[in-house]
């Protein structure tokens, strides 16, 4: 019962935030700008806007985690607002996935919000059948920052706001290479080859949710993948969450 | 095992809210300790040091003790925001490891920081939901709490814009809007005004008289004097005395100010001299005799030698004047010292 209401506080918190508000204003305006480009795109502009637009509601969303998810838990501690909380009936990983439901609940929002006005503008060009194609580059979209949440909020519950941006930063970047990691692993010789293979098992396996190309042509992504891709989350956010709250578990607040 | 997970007297602990008996205490710690390791040094700094403590239900007790005694610590180790070291506590019978040991607790800690984007209807049906009142019931307790702290003329006001005293009515509010039985107060007239202060007096007050439990750290003597029980005064991390407030003071030496006039000029006979101090101003001559016990001695003196007395007045020896005696460290560092290393740590 305690964890909606957190994560009913923290959407609260994350959309009254005026960065949030900010970042989709402009996340909207860029994905307008691309009806500029598609004049130049020499019949390419269905892909282009496509891509473009996908490509924005993954990055802008990732600037949101950044600015306000690095800081979720270690801006509470800072600022001591956490006291009020934990004092309470709440068992600590009760907060943490609160915490992670309320900004994910948000990014949802921002991804939705931005697909949408992706859709208008490829309605505005005579696409608009690329619909079903936006939504589900949406969801996984949305999919993707839930993984990135789940670290934001690993990293924000165990040290300051500017090592977890970085670390959550490193873990995105890496993440996007995971599947490239895995096959140099493969040709790697020893040693190397045990230590990539770890990296590339421990970094979110992001390429699994990147299916802009697919989407930009038009063709859908399979309802397997999709399913596959929402199971990869899941399990990969419940490992995560797991191993923040054994550590949280144990941290004093002074 | 954990060291919480069992009774004191070796039965393990039943768990469950209706198998703890109504005479179990309402606040029980045996043993309870907590150190810091410095993260650079490596050096243990202890905070609280095998603190055996019982707070009977009903009871209100201060916690006293100059900066850095390790009060704070000890109510943060009570309310699970510190794990102990070692050792075990028991709040109305819940071993402090449990969630279920905080359901019927309200705490309120020194200098209290809130979300800034709620407003103060918004804060407290947040936290009344958390302490597992119903939304409709926390939204009415929510008004009827903030109009009870003073703030409920402006109930959809951001906490943003809120005073330090408002925040700290506010803080109170929240501890006790769900009905505690058990009250954990952390230096609760810290930045209030007088009139603050004589409402959140009058808040522990009503909460003794209801049969709720308060455990509260103040530095402020008066306060103390007026709301508690008994006090236990902790000097160094450790508990150095439990006793009345009343068995406290009336065991310390009081000072008396003698306040006179027509003795400008009047040297302090060798007798006194050791007790008797003189501070001359404009329209007066005080003296300050640090035995009340040669009172009489002293006025004696003073009218043999012509004085007009014009006022005498007893001069309550500071708490802080107490914890140095209780430690036996007056004049000396130790205690600051040992208390500037658990700040440090």
């Amino acid at each position: 019962m305690t964890v909606p209401l957190i994560a009913r506080n923290t959407f609260r918190e994350a959309t009254r935030d005026r960065v949030l508000a900010g970042v989709v204003i402009a996340g909207g305006v860029v994905i307008l700008g691309t009806q500029l480009l598609h004049t130049l795109a020499l019949g390419e502009g269905r892909r282009l806007t496509t891509d473009l637009g996908l490509t924005t509601i993954s990055l802008f969303g990732l600037l949101i985690v950044l600015l306000v998810g690095t800081s979720l838990v270690a801006k509470e501690i800072e600022r001591r607002t956490i006291f009020n909380l934990l004092v309470r009936p709440i068992s600590r990983p009760a907060y943490l996935v609160g915490k992670w439901l309320g900004l994910s609940g948000a990014l949802w929002v921002v991804a939705g919000s931005l697909g949408l006005v992706l859709w208008g503008v490829l309605a505005l060009q005579g696409h608009g059948a690329m619909g079903p194609a936006v939504l589900e580059g949406a969801y996984l979209a949305g999919l993707e920052l839930t993984v990135i949440t789940a670290l934001a909020v690993l990293f924000s519950a165990l040290s300051t706001p500017v090592l977890s941006a970085l670390y959550t930063l490193g873990f995105y970047a890496v993440g996007q290479w995971s599947w490239d990691l895995r096959e140099f692993a493969r040709q790697a010789p020893g040693a190397l080859k045990s230590t990539l293979e770890v990296v590339a098992n421990l970094v979110p396996n992001l390429p699994v949710f990147n299916m802009r190309a697919l989407a930009a042509s038009g063709e859908p992504t399979t309802v397997y993948h999709l399913v596959l891709a929402t199971l990869y989350a899941l399990v990969y956010c419940g490992c995560v969450l797991a191993l923040a709250s054994a550590a949280f578990e144990s941290r004093d607040f002074k | 095992m954990h060291p919480t997970e069992s009774h004191p007297d070796g039965r393990p602990f039943p768990g469950r809210p209706s198998a703890v008996t109504a005479r179990e205490p309402a606040i029980r710690t045996v043993g309870l300790s907590k150190s810091y390791r410095h993260p650079w040094t490596g050096r243990v700094v202890p905070g609280v040091e095998d603190l055996n403590l019982e707070v009977e239900r009903g009871e209100v007790m201060g916690c006293l003790g100059p900066n850095g005694a390790g009060k704070t610590t000890t109510l943060k180790l009570l309310t699970g925001l510190l794990k102990p070291t070692r050792g075990s506590a028991w709040l109305l019978g819940e071993p402090i490891t449990r969630v279920e040991s905080r359901r019927r607790l309200g705490f309120l800690p020194e200098q209290p920081y809130f979300y800034e984007y709620l407003s103060g209807i918004e804060y407290l049906e947040f936290v009344g939901q958390l302490s597992g009142l119903h939304a409709q019931d926390a939204h009415e307790r929510a008004r009827r709490w903030l109009g009870r702290v003073g703030l409920g003329q402006r109930p959809h006001l951001v906490l943003r814009k809120y005073s330090k005293g408002m925040l700290q009515r506010l803080g109170l509010g929240a501890a006790l809007m769900h009905d505690p039985e058990l009250l954990i107060l952390d230096e609760p007239m810290s930045g209030l005004d007088p009139f603050g202060r004589r409402d959140v007096r009058d808040l522990i007050l009503e909460q003794r008289g209801r049969g709720t439990t308060v455990l509260f750290s103040s530095h402020i003597l008066p306060d103390v004097e007026t709301l508690c029980d008994r006090v236990a005064i902790v000097m160094a991390g450790r508990l150095t005395r439990m006793a009345t407030v009343g068995d406290i003071v009336s065991g310390s030496r009081q000072r008396v100010e003698i306040r006179c006039a027509g003795v400008p000029l009047l040297e302090i006979t060798p007798a006194l001299a050791d007790v008797l101090e003189r501070q001359d101003h404009s329209h007066e001559t005080v003296f300050m005799l640090d035995d009340d016990t040669r009172l009489n001695e002293a006025i004696e003196w003073l009218l043999r030698r012509g004085a007009r007395i014009r006022a005498v007045a007893p001069q309550r020896t500071s708490l802080e004047d107490l914890f140095l005696d209780a430690a036996g460290a007056r004049g000396g560092s130790k205690v600051e010292a040992q208390s500037d290393d658990r700040r440090s740590a």
